[in-house]
């Protein structure tokens, strides 16, 4: 017994079938299943220690960038509202305790950059 | 005149709060036309919803915990003093060191407390997960248990529609509870029984305080042999006895009690004259769109101190804190607030230790449940351990 079947589509149904027509026909289509394989395999793959060190590092950069940000937004507001320092401006401003602080860190920042060389 | 912005409280809402309100406020900054301060009663900032992966020994809570000064723009002017008196009348917040605090604007930001002691026996017989302590705490029964009955209990304020902390999370630490037992092999042996009070803001008898989720998760309980039931409003616990009861009526024992207590917003704003909640629970009389203290105007609430129906937890402050710092900067700049909020709530639950599941609701939806995935607990646990951080500090 022979039957045809008639299947009707919509016109959105018919469009998105002339897309994968198109990426059939230029092999397009392998590369891009490909990619959703692989995406797919590495989420498979992925365990949550690796979760956790890929954040980690995420964490620490945003970290880095945040004080940098501030501190240096910080710095170009001071630097604005005030005449350049005289050398005397200069003393007054390493006599502050933040400035103190600063410095501090920053020696101790050397200081940990050359534990690494 | 420098105009004076004090946040009270170094929690989710108050550090995002502070740091939105020094971004949009920069200009002012710099000419020196406003200062905002934070105050504080602790050096620390702790990430709550950590707490409950250190009941299931997936976290010692370390990771949880900054020092809040690292997560402030230097803008902000930040002070260990915890708030002991608020005083409306006269503009100013008196701290535990004795300073006043002056404003011209306030943030009310000091969350909410787990209060335990406000059920008969459950201090002494109960467990939760809520804070830290209470954590591991669980975390050492969780370990040794080999076999017996969890019981999970659920309470809600007594001030009608107010949830308590973190609505999805006794469902969330059901489904780990019977992921962390299959991992160490005493599942079998261990009964997990999860109720859920007759009352549940615009649910009545059902496992969740939203329809759409209390609708399907008899299905899932059931897939996991997690027995559930309605109708039980913990009222009384007998710590000795291990017995639970409950206002409908009825008892049921335990060897653990996994509990949502009691929560109550915290004591300076319990004392201040300002709410209108039952039982001296003092959540604040909040305006739902523009975020400010009823009758007040120039103090701004958000997180878990407000009497809102929307989720206690830092997906709903993620979407309030720019409402409250858009419309402070609006008051001070125009005179008049122009952000609403609209109820969203987002946030990725922690379905099971490895599955995790995104979810939105607001005003006028509900949540939508969906299947949770692996992918979806990496987001969630990536948001745990970094993101959290870069969100606090108004970076995303």
């Amino acid at each position: 017994m022979n039957e045809k079947v008639e299947v009707l589509k919509s016109k959105e149904m018919q469009a998105l079938e002339e897309k994968m027509t198109m990426l059939v026909q230029t092999g397009r289509i392998d590369n891009l299943i490909d990619l959703l394989a692989v995406v797919s395999d590495n989420i498979e793959m992925t365990t949550q220690p690796m979760v956790e060190k890929m954040i980690g590092t995420v964490d620490n950069m945003a970290t880095a960038g945040f004080v940098t940000e501030n501190a240096v937004r910080y710095a170009k507001r001071e630097t604005d509202k005030n005449e350049v320092p005289s050398l005397f401006g200069m003393l007054k401003l390493l006599k502050d305790k933040d400035t103190r602080k600063g410095l501090a860190f920053i020696l101790n920042l050397t200081k940990g950059i050359g534990k690494q060389l | 005149m420098k105009k004076k912005i004090l946040i009270v409280g170094g929690g989710t809402a108050g550090t995002m709060t502070a740091n939105n309100l020094a971004k949009k406020l920069m200009p002012e900054i710099d000419r020196g036309d406003v200062e905002i301060t934070l105050i504080s009663n602790s050096k620390y900032h702790y990430y709550r919803p950590g707490a409950m992966y250190v009941a299931f020994h997936k976290s010692e809570g370390h990771e949880f915990v900054r020092e809040q000064r690292s997560l402030l723009m230097p803008e902000i002017e930040f002070i260990v003093d915890a708030a002991v008196e608020i005083n409306t009348n006269r503009n100013f917040v008196k701290g535990q060191s004795g300073k006043r605090y002056e404003y011209d604007f306030m943030v009310l930001a000091t969350g909410c407390e787990a209060a335990p002691e406000r059920i008969p026996g459950l201090k002494e017989g109960g467990d939760w997960f809520y804070t830290y302590e209470g954590a591991r705490k669980l975390a050492e029964k969780f370990q040794t248990i080999k076999n017996g009955r969890v019981l999970i209990t659920v309470n809600f304020p007594k001030t009608p529609n107010i949830p308590h902390q973190c609505g999805i999370a006794p469902v969330e630490t059901t489904i780990m509870l019977h992921d962390y037992l299959t991992e160490k092999g005493v599942r079998e042996n261990v009964e997990i029984v999860y109720t859920y009070p007759t009352e549940a803001q615009s649910v009545h008898n059902g496992l969740f305080l939203q329809e759409p989720t209390s609708k399907v998760l008899p299905a899932i309980f059931d897939g996991m042999g997690i027995k559930h039931k309605t109708g039980f409003t913990l009222n009384k616990v007998d710590p000795n006895k291990k017995v639970a009861y409950s206002e409908e009526g009825e008892e049921m024992e335990f060897d653990i009690l996994m509990s949502t207590p009691p929560f109550i917003a915290s004591k300076v704003i319990r004392e201040s004259g300002l709410s209108k909640a039952l039982d001296g629970e003092g959540w604040l009389p909040t305006d739902r769109k523009t975020l400010k203290v009823k009758g007040l105007g120039n103090v701004y609430t958000l997180g878990d101190t407000v009497d809102l129906p929307v989720s206690k937890a830092g997906g709903t402050i993620h979407n309030q804190t720019d409402v409250v710092a858009d419309n402070i900067a609006s008051e001070l700049r125009y005179g008049y607030p122009t952000e609403s909020y609209d109820g969203l709530v987002i946030a990725i639950a922690q379905m099971g230790l490895s599955c995790g599941m995104p979810l939105w609701y607001d005003y006028e939806e509900d949540v939508q449940p969906t299947p949770c995935s692996k992918l979806g607990s990496f987001v969630r646990k990536g948001f745990n351990k970094g993101i959290y951080w870069a969100a606090a500090r108004g970076m995303i």
